[in-house]
């Protein structure tokens, strides 16, 4: 009973108090926005990934900047770097140079060319050379050189021009004017003495002759060195035709004359010796229009009349062999007539037209990059040298500027997943090779390789942990007590959790050497331990009942264990003895028989036998995949239904039939979930085939050499790569592979494990 | 009774049917092939790992090869065969003789049957050096300031280990002066010419300050030469096996020890003294000699530093998955997306890091915050703070799921009851979700723990190194240093194993390196089991 002085209940104590509502539902919202900002983020991490490789699938982007009226449709035309002032030659001593940026126009004359009689000429965009043929036989050069100079505060510069003469050398075969000439340029800063050649062809039709001049710089008896001719050779009589057209490759290492039937006859200058190599004939019934070389001097694009575009290159048929000609791919036809070619001085890009047409094509991978109809016809064309922007001369007298923007032409889905013919090479063909030594090298991005080699070492690895791990699972599953289950499972949750770059480290450091001179005896062991294992089964099943009743059931794994060891050390000691019977190398010199798999297996097979192979792998990598597909079957099959194993074994099923008609089927698709999750494990595992795969992009299923994996490639080549170049970006690509690999493997794995428990639920 | 017929007796073996037993016992196989394997690795890295460390003893060999006779003294680290003609196998044995600056190659292959004898014989000394590892020598005499010892007589060994001593404590005083004092200097005569560049301080000014720090830095080089004096006296002599004279200068010493005149207790006692000063000392030459400090700190460093921020994010995400979000459709999509995340390779994760942190995030703040030392970048390039926070990253589905577990696993009418009693929402989850999932949370972070610190190769993108100069926590301000590049354990093994120029002599630290490793991560995880373990007889309890 209440007294009278009892306090009068407070009408809020069943308030809570404002504070506590505020920071609940200030908590409320805090982890509302939390929770869902670190899914988003997390969920975010692919389209960040993907967002860096995107850029690799835009064409090149070409946009007008720009035209200044010349007045003259010249045959000519050359650029310095960036592609600010053009200079135009028409034939003659004199040069216009056109400033795109205050649109001024200059004019140089050629001191020596005042009186002369120019009859043919030719451009050099590597080294800014023209050279040209004169009426009397002689020939001569000239070079282009700009200089940025400063103003004295350094607020501005501009561009000066200047021309450098080159001496004048005079023909000795043949008769009539110079008809064409082309140059060729050994020379670098570092080594001025590199061989130089003039190709000349003099006269026409019946009369036409070609001949090298071979110049080199020379010191004389006094003074400075100079540009000296050292000889001449005439080619004339080794020609399948008559000359129309003569190209020297810009280093002068070959010189090709076309004839008028569509030969073309090559060349190889090696010193001073110029030697016939291949004749070949390119466009069945169709003449060679223009033949131009590509950056790198190895590949040739020829264009026949009709607007068919091919590109030859030098390679060897087989490994003797000289390298000739042949031809590497077709590219989209241009229209007819006159053909505009010029190539890029950074990479296998070149611009191509012809009619109205306009194109930008990328030569590795036969891309056109960029093309377009303009209502001009393009006469002639340069890229500038850091192939920025495209000049385009046209027929209207005016000089059209563009800007490229085209940062990866060497991306495309057919670089990356289709069979492309590198210069060099014997054939088209899947290869990975992102950087070389030269400038000039051609990089080679298909990420087959990588993928060939990542499921590569998937199957060997899962060959080897899958039927270590299911029959592991099953065992543990259905037979093991649950007091050695509690110590087992843990021991493989913790082989799980063994860091790889141990387990790689002893792959490579250990394993390898170990195993490399006792092949023979690994491959008994795998023969004889489950054969050995399988008959002591059965000899097991034939003792009498009352004997085999004295071992309580789950206990076999402790049994097996000395019958393993020892049919594995007589597999380790039995190999050698097996390798001399089966395993001999005969050397086919000296005739002597030795029993060396690592010999013999070169020798039968004609496949490599590397000390860090796939089968050093395979094993290592079963330490990271047995335990994650064991983890995952046991559970399965452990949570199958105890009412349905129960019944089962009710109805006289053995022990055996339980397993293999109830447990096994019942839980298959947990089992399937388990190997896919393993795939996705040795599919992204990365330091054991860092450290033991040898790490070569071979696409080569022999289990006695390495791979080189996705995931490794990344590893060892990101880290050097320069931030947004195709190279990283490609890097960024084959990431997003492993990413799509491993994430449909283990979304398809979660749907079959949830629909598994669903099913279980209604059993 | 009617004998039982043919068909029927496909009924009588019921009990005990041998039918597919060869099966069970295949499977039985295959369990303890695991288990093998499992035993086989730690033990194999137990025994490499501790064997790395054990003294052992040297070996005197005379050679009868095709190059003449000839007399060697070494341990012998490896047994092993190679075939050869006629399917024979020539056994082989690889010793380490030491003496790299005499011999080049400090490890050597021999067939053991060119050994034409080999004694352990007394007074042979194992000598470690400053420079090209170990030396193995017959000790002959010591010049100390106060006159010459020779070898066996009375206090010799006692006169080396006092040299030692010395050279000690001298290498200590000239690196706290050159680390420290003279490091400091350098950094200040930094500091102005960034303050010049940016106009901070006129150029009189500047120059005013340089001539002070110049003075400084002289002073301090005297100072070490003085101290370098101390041991400046003391010469060592020694004679190879095969008779070549020897001398190093005292402040080359590092280390002595006979362990042919040892007992077992005192090369036991000389094993311990290994192993903790691999464990506290700096790495020497190129890594292959001296201790793994800086790794095993950068190790820890990187994985507290992943822990704070993975167990906010994890644990927020879940409760919010768990407790806030309506269970449906939705939040079973986002479920297999954070469980597909757990499988997605680790390198990946190093990737966006890479892009994300390293080259978004970091160039971003070099260019709010640091904007006058660029072009030289310091959050823009790979550190211990981006290598964190991508591991986090690549932990976090861990944390999400091990306490979505937890949280899920407190019965419901625990909860029921605290909403009953008048909590709120958030003072139900504060107050009793939280603390009753609180062991099962403490699993998920300790197995993110355990999986951060053992991951490599995200690492090798975004911050660990070969070598870094200095730790990134230190006593120089601000004393953290997030932006540092850092060494790692992982990292350690596969740089060790792979870059180094002498790959062989570098092995026997691969191992402890990998021992140590091993031990860390096996120490996360059996604690995880552990408190799971506990957990797991917690909630049968209260299971009803």
């Amino acid at each position: 009973m209440p007294g009278p002085d009892a306090k009068k209940p407070d009408p809020k104590r069943f308030e809570v108090s404002r504070n506590t509502l505020l920071f609940d539902r200030f908590m409320g919202w805090f982890i509302r926005f939390g929770g869902i900002a670190v899914i988003i983020a997390v969920i975010g991490i692919f389209f960040f990934i993907a967002k860096v490789a995107v850029p690799l699938f835009r064409s090149a982007n070409v946009e007008q900047s720009g035209s200044v009226e010349a007045g003259v449709v010249p045959p000519v035309i050359g650029v310095d770097e960036r592609g600010e002032m053009p200079f135009l030659y028409e034939g003659g001593s004199k040069l216009t140079f056109l400033n795109f940026v205050d649109q001024s126009t200059k004019e140089l004359t050629v001191p020596g060319l005042k009186d002369a009689v120019i009859t043919a000429y030719a451009f050099d965009t590597v080294r800014q050379r023209l050279t040209y043929g004169l009426e009397d036989g002689r020939v001569g050069s000239f070079l282009i050189n700009y200089e940025r100079k400063f103003n004295e505060d350094a607020t501005g510069s501009w561009l000066e021009p200047a021309v450098i003469e080159e001496p004048v050398f005079t023909v000795e075969h043949g008769e009539g004017p110079v008809t064409a000439v082309s140059y060729g340029d050994a020379s670098d800063p570092d080594d001025p003495s590199g061989a130089r050649l003039i190709v000349v062809k003099r006269g026409e039709g019946q009369k036409a002759s070609v001949s090298v001049i071979k110049l080199m710089m020379k010191k004389g008896l006094i003074g400075t060195a100079k540009l000296r001719m050292v000889g001449q050779t005439d080619l004339s009589s080794k020609l399948s035709g008559e000359a129309a057209m003569v190209r020297a490759s810009s280093n002068g290492t070959m010189i090709l004359v076309v004839s008028k039937n569509g030969d073309i006859d090559y060349f190889a200058r090696d010193v001073l010796e110029v030697n016939k190599v291949q004749t070949f004939h390119p466009f069945e019934g169709e003449v060679p229009q223009q033949v131009d070389l590509l950056y790198g001097g190895v590949s040739i694009i020829l264009t026949s009349r009709d607007g068919q575009q091919q590109q030859w290159s030098l390679f060897r048929e087989s490994a003797e062999s000289v390298r000739t000609f042949g031809m590497v791919k077709e590219f989209p036809p241009l229209p007819k007539g006159a053909v505009v070619f010029s190539n890029s001085l950074r990479n296998r890009s070149f611009i191509a037209g012809a009619g109205n047409y306009l194109s930008l094509r990328y030569s590795t991978s036969g891309d056109v990059r960029w093309e377009q109809q303009v209502d001009y016809k393009p006469v002639a064309g340069i890229i500038d040298g850091k192939s920025k922007h495209l000049i385009v001369a046209g027929d209207d007298g005016v000089i059209h500027r563009y800007q490229v923007n085209d940062p990866h032409p060497e991306a495309s889905p057919k670089a990356f997943f289709g069979k492309v013919w590198y210069e060099g090479g014997m054939g088209a063909k899947y290869q990975w090779q992102s950087t070389g030594g030269s400038s000039d090298f051609e990089p080679k991005f298909s990420l087959m390789p990588l993928i060939f080699g990542s499921l590569k070492g998937t199957f060997y690895a899962l060959l080897f942990s899958i039927p270590v791990a299911l029959l592991a699972a099953v065992f543990s599953a259905a037979f093991l007590p649950l007091s050695v289950k509690r110590v087992i499972k843990p021991m493989m949750e913790i082989m799980a959790s063994l860091p790889s770059v141990v387990l790689g480290f002893l792959a490579a450091f250990w394993l390898a050497p170990v195993l490399q001179y006792r092949v023979p005896s690994v491959m008994l062991m795998i023969l004889m331990v489950p054969l050995s294992v399988l008959m002591i089964g059965y000899c097991w099943g034939r003792l009498p009942v009352v004997l085999r009743n004295r071992l309580d059931g789950g206990q076999e794994w402790m049994l097996v264990l000395p019958v393993m060891f020892l049919f594995g050390w007589l597999g380790w000691i039995l190999g050698p003895v097996v390798e001399g019977w089966f395993f001999v190398y005969t050397d086919s010199s000296s005739g002597k028989q030795i029993a060396d798999f690592t010999m013999w297996w070169p020798q039968a097979t004609g496949m490599a036998f590397e000390q860090r192979n796939s089968l050093v792998v395979g094993f290592m990598m079963g330490f990271a995949v047995i335990p994650v597909i064991f983890t995952i079957a046991e559970d399965a099959l452990s949570n199958v239904p105890k009412s349905l194993t129960a019944a089962s074994a009710a109805l006289g099923a053995n022990r055996w039939q339980v397993v293999w008609t109830i447990m096994l089927p019942v839980a298959s698709s947990g089992i399937f979930s388990a190997l896919m999750i393993g795939f996705g494990r040795a599919v992204g595992e990365t330091m054991i085939l860092v450290m033991a795969a040898g790490g070569t992009p071979v696409m080569e299923g022999n289990i006695f050499n390495g791979m080189r994996t996705l995931a490794a490639n990344i590893a060892i080549e990101l880290p050097e790569a320069a931030v947004g170049s195709t190279h990283y970006r490609t890097l960024f690509l084959s990431a997003v592979v492993l990413f799509i690999l491993t994430s449909v493997m283990n979304t398809l794995a979660e749907v079959l494990r949830q629909r598994l428990r669903e099913r279980n639920k209604i059993v | 009774m009617r004998q039982p017929s043919k068909e029927n007796n496909l009924f009588v073996s019921t009990g005990r049917s041998s039918k597919g037993e060869p099966w069970i016992w295949l499977t039985a196989g295959g369990l303890s092939l695991g288990i093998v394997m499992v035993i086989a690795l730690l033990g194999l890295i137990l025994i490499k790992g501790v064997s790395s460390f054990w003294p052992r003893q040297i070996v005197v060999m005379q050679i009868d090869g095709e190059n003449g006779s000839n007399k060697m003294a070494g341990y012998i680290t490896e047994r092993s065969e190679r075939p050869s003609e006629g399917g024979n196998r020539i056994a082989q044995i690889q010793i380490f003789r030491g003496n790299k600056d005499i011999y080049g190659e400090s490890f050597l292959y021999l067939d053991e049957r060119n050994i034409k004898s080999q004694e352990i014989s007394p007074g042979y000394m194992l000598v470690e050096r400053t420079e090209y590892g170990p030396a193995i020598l017959k000790p002959v005499k010591l010049v100390t300031p106060s006159g010459t010892i020779e070898e066996g007589t009375q206090g010799f060994d006692d006169a080396v280990q006092r040299m030692i001593a010395i050279n000690e404590e001298v290498r200590e005083q000239t690196r706290h002066i050159e680390r420290k004092l003279i490091g400091a200097n350098a950094r200040a005569i930094r500091d102005i010419e960034i303050d010049l560049k940016v106009g901070k301080v006129e150029a009189e000014a500047a120059a005013a300050m340089r001539e002070v720090l110049q003075e400084e830095f002289v002073k301090f080089q005297a100072d070490a030469a003085k101290v370098r004096e101390r041991i400046a006296g003391y010469e060592f002599h020694g004679l190879t096996a095969d008779g070549r004279e020897v001398s190093y200068m005292g402040s080359q010493l590092l280390g002595s020890f006979r362990p042919n005149d040892s007992n077992w207790f005192q090369r036991f006692w000389e094993m311990l003294q290994r192993m903790w000063r691999f464990l506290i000392e700096e790495p020497r030459e190129a890594n292959t000699e001296g201790g793994v400090y800086p790794a095993i700190f950068g190790t820890v460093v990187m994985t507290l530093t992943m822990t704070f921020f993975v167990t906010p994010l994890g644990v927020i995400a879940a409760i919010y998955l768990r407790e806030y979000a309506k269970q449906g459709q939705m939040v079973r999509v986002v479920r297999i997306c954070v469980n597909n995340l757990a499988g997605v390779p680790s390198i990946v994760f190093g990737v966006f890091g890479l892009a994300f942190f390293v080259y978004f995030v970091g160039n971003s703040i070099d260019q709010v915050f640091y904007g006058d030392k660029l072009p030289t970048p310091t959050f823009g390039t790979p550190g211990i703070l981006w290598a964190s926070l991508t591991l986090a990253l690549l932990t976090l589905p861990v944390v999400i799921v091990a306490t979505e577990e937890a949280l899920s696993a407190v019965p419901r009418g625990v909860r029921e009851a605290a909403l009953a009693c008048g909590a709120s929402k958030w003072q139900a989850i504060q107050r009793i979700v939280i603390p009753a999932s609180l062991p099962g949370i403490m699993t998920g972070i300790i197995l993110a723990m355990a999986r951060g610190a053992g991951e490599v190769a995200p690492l090798m993108l975004v911050g660990a190194v070969k070598l870094a100069p200095s730790l990134p926590i230190d006593d120089i301000a601000p004393y953290i240093h997030p932006e540092r590049k850092f060494m790692h354990l992982g990292f350690h093994i596969y740089d060790l194993g792979f870059q180094s120029p002498d790959a062989e002599a570098a092995k026997p630290i691969v191992f402890a390196t990998a021992l140590l490793l091993i031990l860390l991560v096996l120490v996360l995880n059996l604690t995880a089991i552990i408190i799971r373990n506990r957990l797991k007889k917690k909630f049968a309890v209260s299971h009803f």
